[in-house]
């Protein structure tokens, strides 16, 4: 695939460990032209990116509570201007605790029901196609994607999920292999077995699961390609 | 049990002279001219430990072969690496972390961890996959979930924050580990065949640089605490018990490699056990150099500390490294943007000798040979008392079961057969988009990432089995050889090297030491057969516990407890082949011969409350040919399936490769004619370790692919037989067994 001309940031924090990965699949599975942003690259703006994507892993190591450091880290103070102007953001795993700590998502993150690491394949049901992570999907399409982390047990009061699902901004849920939402199907006690939210104009996005992970075929799912490809596509028609 | 003898406890004089005996103080004396001080002592007892000399196991170790075949730099570095073409090495280690994790299962582990992936990154190369081999006292004892639950805690804490998949291992309960669990990891790592850096490259005139977390208290003594049995009325080891912090780790990490892709260092080594102390003794001796040490520039956590625990700590995410004058400036800017520490504590002198600053002023200088060429010993050796009861199985005094259906059941649900998935899923085995057969079944197949990469990729394995070490030495030591390359081998892969874990008890008990040299004789023995050379590795001695029994003290020893770790190769890493069967239809064979003897297995240990016999010996030669033969049907593409046959016998492989498939169900009706092979219908199904393997092949084979199988197979001179066909949902053997597919998945999963 060559998309070059596309070009995406990959924020690094101390503690970052998905960055390459994310590179990686970005730069060498889909073509895109990815590059890292060390959190204290001096910059003027994100301007000159088609994307941003905040990697998982365990930025500052978790310290204090997980994405809560990383984000009051300068980078993200240009993450939060390039949102506000409609710039597309990805949050993956710790990118999507980094997110609800900037406040630029809403809800906060607890640790898993089980209270252990949970590393294993959920299924995530598509609920809204119309953002720039999921325009290349069927409303109700089933992916397969691993989960790897600790605390990503969605939590949110009433009325923030009233408004995630009026502005149809809860974007995945967890659910068992045929689509059925169950509690069952839900590995962190996430409520709603929400696994993604976008925020209401639906260019930010919070992943729990790694589509990095699931991008090609040898690694068991091609299925989290569809979010990299829904980006390329939405990037080359707008 | 057999294995506790009564032993004179002599605890508080050992714990006087920091575990060193009274001729090797006299020695210490003797080479000085004078009584040690506190100094000299902490430095000497740490030296001369059993953890770091490897006093009493070195003249057995030397008799491993560690040359020949991939091996690029064998033991004696922080980790052997091995050549993986293309420019590409592969560098790999595993230690033991036992007596911190029986301490403090949580922060013994995780250290463990972060111990064994330092060892890596100070090689150069990036870690890529962690394993690990787990040993706990028997599943229904009080504290085993305890245990249990904190080790993979541990574990995981460490090595998902460091981003380092950890891919694979082996949990195994036993009530020999009750006082003494076993932790042994393993990291391997990647890099280029240019990028390799030593910690024998000290040059005249570099600084050495301290890098890394502050020192604190914590750890002093681990090297000698690691040396010494428990007495459990004691608990006053925790201080000796380092506390990790995988974040700094990780920096650190990214920090040495950063600094060695801008090639700011000469040499380094990573402080591990006895810290300071055994890294600058090492280093320096290595390089054939000296060193002078400013302990006041040491950073501390506290200012309370003295010389001497300043050597001892064994703060964990530290290295120490010699660096050109004139590129110190650059190094600091590297780690100032990691947020580590970076200080100048000394430099390379020609004297051999290492003069230590405190204050200011000289405080000691001591010989760097002194210090490092600690005592050898070839230390007593008898024949253990009880192995004259372990005699090989007369199956006729026992009668075959009516009911096999329940014994069946209760052996595939045992904890050390039943499903770890509850344990592997607390781990990031999915970080670095490399896994591509994850845990959980034969052995873990992982993929090179990066341009030009191709489709080569590799394979780990880890094993080991005490009880049979147990009955057996040699033959332990050789099936641990085996086992792992069954495993590697049942995936399509080839064997290439390994690295052991020797975990024994006390080394000064005459029939430990038996044990020992056998045990390592074993492994000798399958390591030079198929030629996987030992590349690097780590003794544990001192797995016994002291308990008071009445008026009496009892010695309780573990089993003898060799796990090996092996690397394999394979070229297309996307024909790797799983264990479980495909689809309903296919046809089952056993590739391979049966011994049918039952000594010495989980069968006759739950139906006959009696498992001390004579387990079957290997024949090497044979499995050799085994090995190649089944490889080549891989490398073919006529299997669909492949697994071997080893704890629980060809029940637990059959019912396993039924139910592991990650979407469906399947099962299985096998016939076998237990008249003609004189093989008796208990011992094919629960006799273990057979030179064998259960393979599966496409039920729409022509009669030409078929006849393909059978030339391959007649060319290395093994068996092919017909035993049945894959079934959904239930699992028939003969009229013997009628089982449903589903139950018995359910009870696999969830017995742990």
């Amino acid at each position: 695939m060559n998309n070059k001309k596309i070009k995406a940031g990959i924020t690094v924090f101390p503690g970052s460990n998905c960055d390459a990965d994310v590179y990686r699949v970005l730069n060498d599975v889909f073509g895109i032209s990815a590059s890292f942003i060390w959190h204290k690259d001096k910059i003027k703006d994100l301007g000159g990116y088609d994307f941003i994507v905040i990697p998982g892993g365990f930025s500052y190591g978790d310290y204090l509570r997980s994405g809560a450091l990383a984000a009051r880290s300068p980078v993200m103070e240009y993450v939060k201007d390039y949102a506000s102007k409609g710039g597309i953001v990805l949050g993956i795993c710790n990118g999507f605790q980094i997110l609800l700590e900037a406040g630029l998502l809403s809800g906060v993150m607890l640790t898993n029901n089980s209270l252990k690491f949970e590393c294993q394949d959920v299924y995530l049901k598509t609920l809204n196609t119309e953002t720039p992570f999921t325009c290349a999907l069927k409303k109700d399409s089933l992916l397969k994607m691993p989960i790897a982390h600790h605390d990503g047990n969605y939590f949110a009061e009433k009325k923030i999920i009233e408004r995630l699902n009026d502005k149809n901004a809860v974007i995945f849920k967890y659910c068992d292999e045929n689509g059925g939402i169950t509690e069952l199907s839900n590995p962190n006690g996430s409520m709603h077995n929400i696994a993604g939210i976008s925020n209401e104009n639906a260019n930010v996005m919070g992943l729990m699961p790694h589509p990095e992970r699931s991008s090609e075929k040898i690694l068991g799912s091609e299925d989290g390609g569809y979010i990299f490809q829904s980006i390329i596509k939405y990037i080359k028609e707008k | 049990m057999g294995n506790v003898s009564a032993k004179k406890n002599d605890v508080k004089k050992t714990e006087k002279l920091f575990g060193l005996s009274a001729e090797e103080y006299s020695k210490i004396s003797e080479l000085l001219g004078h009584e040690p001080d506190a100094f000299e002592l902490g430095i000497f007892a740490a030296m001369w430990s059993e953890h770091c000399s490897y006093k009493s196991s070195k003249v057995y170790l030397k008799t491993l072969p560690t040359k020949g075949g991939k091996v690029l730099i064998g033991p004696g570095e922080n980790a052997g690496v091995v050549d993986f073409g293309d420019g590409d090495v592969l560098v790999f280690k595993m230690e033991s972390h036992n007596h911190p994790s029986f301490i403090e299962p949580f922060q013994g582990s995780a250290t463990g961890v972060g111990g064994i992936m330092r060892d890596i990154f100070t090689m150069g190369a990036r870690p890529v996959a962690n394993l690990n081999s787990l040993r706990f006292g028997s599943f229904s004892h009080p504290r085993t979930p305890y245990y249990l639950s904190e080790v993979v805690k541990g574990i995981g804490f460490y090595g998902n924050c460091m981003g380092v998949p950890t891919v694979g291992g082996e949990v195994v309960f036993d009530e020999c580990y009750n006082d003494n669990i076993l932790v042994n990891a393993f990291t391997i790592g990647i890099a280029k065949k240019d990028g390799i850096f030593l910690s024998s490259k000290c040059e005249e005139g570099n600084i050495v640089v301290y890098v890394g977390s502050s020192t604190g208290m914590d750890g002093i003594h681990g090297a000698t605490m690691a040396s010494e049995e428990f007495d459990l009325k004691k608990n006053k080891k925790r201080s000796t018990v380092q506390v990790g912090d995988p974040f700094t780790e990780k920096l650190l990490l990214e920090a040495c490699l950063e600094a060695m892709e801008k090639k700011l260092i000469v040499s380094i080594q990573d402080m591990g056990a006895a810290g300071l102390t055994s890294s600058s003794f090492e280093m320096a001796d290595k390089s054939g150099k000296g060193m002078i040490i400013n302990l006041d520039a040491v950073p501390l956590r506290t200012s309370e500390m003295t010389p001497v625990e300043m050597m001892l700590s064994e703060s964990q995410e530290r290295m120490l490294l010699a660096c050109g004058r004139d590129k110190f400036g650059k190094l600091k800017a590297v780690f100032d943007k990691w947020g580590l520490n970076c200080v100048e504590v000394g430099e390379v002198i020609k004297e051999k000798e290492i003069r230590f600053f405190y204050k200011s002023k000289i405080y000691k200088t001591l010989a760097v040979d002194t210090i490092v060429n600690g005592p050898e010993y070839k230390r007593p050796v008898k024949k253990p008392e009880y192995l004259s009861s372990v005699k090989p199985l007369k199956a006729d005094n026992y009668k075959i079961p009516e009911n096999l259906n329940d014994i069946a059941v209760k052996i595939i649900t045992h904890p050390n057969i039943a499903s770890k998935k509850s344990v592997f899923t607390q781990y990031d085995y999915t970080i670095g988009t490399a896994t591509v057969i994850p845990p959980g079944f034969s052995a873990a197949v992982l993929r090179v990432n990066g341009i030009g990469a191709g489709k080569k990729g590799f394979l780990l394995n880890a094993s080991g089995n005490s009880k049979y070490t147990y009955l057996d030495p040699f033959t332990g030591g050789a099936l641990a050889v085996t086992e792992c390359a069954r495993n590697i081998t049942a995936c399509g892969g080839y064997p290439v090297a390994i690295t052991d874990c020797l975990n024994f008890a006390s080394p000064e008990d005459p029939e430990v030491m038996w044990q020992f040299a056998n045990a390592v004789e074993g492994i000798k023995s399958a390591a030079v057969k198929l030629n996987t050379p030992v590349i690097s590795g780590n003794v544990s001695f001192y797995n016994e516990t002291a308990k008071k029994e009445g008026d009496k003290t009892a010695v309780h020893k573990i089993y003898p407890t060799p796990v090996i770790g092996m690397l394999g190769f394979i070229d297309g890493v996307e024909n790797a082949v799983t264990p479980y069967f495909k689809s309903e239809g296919d046809e089952i064979y056993i590739l391979g011969r049966l011994s049918g003897n039952l000594g010495g297995s989980l069968y006759m240990d739950l139906e006959y409350g009696n498992f001390m016999q004579k387990p079957s010996e290997i024949d090497l030669d044979y499995e050799v040919k085994l090995q190649n033969c089944l490889r080549s049907l891989i490398n073919k593409e006529f299997l669909k399936s492949a697994s071997d046959i080893s704890e629980g016998g060809i029940f637990v492989s059959l019912a396993e490769s039924a139910i592991t498939c990650p979407n469906q169900t399947l099962g299985f009706t096998v016939n076998y004619d237990t008249s003609i092979s004189g093989v008796r219908i208990d011992s094919f199904l629960f006799s273990e370790f057979e030179q064998a393997f259960i393979i599966s092949l496409d039920k729409k084979l022509s009669g030409r692919q078929k006849a393909a199988v059978l030339e391959i197979c007649a060319e290395y001179g093994i068996k092919l037989k017909k035993i049945g066909e894959v079934k959904k949902g239930v699992m028939k053997i003969n009229d013997k067994i009628d089982l449903k597919s589903d139950k018995i998945k359910e009870g696999y999963y969830s017995a742990i």
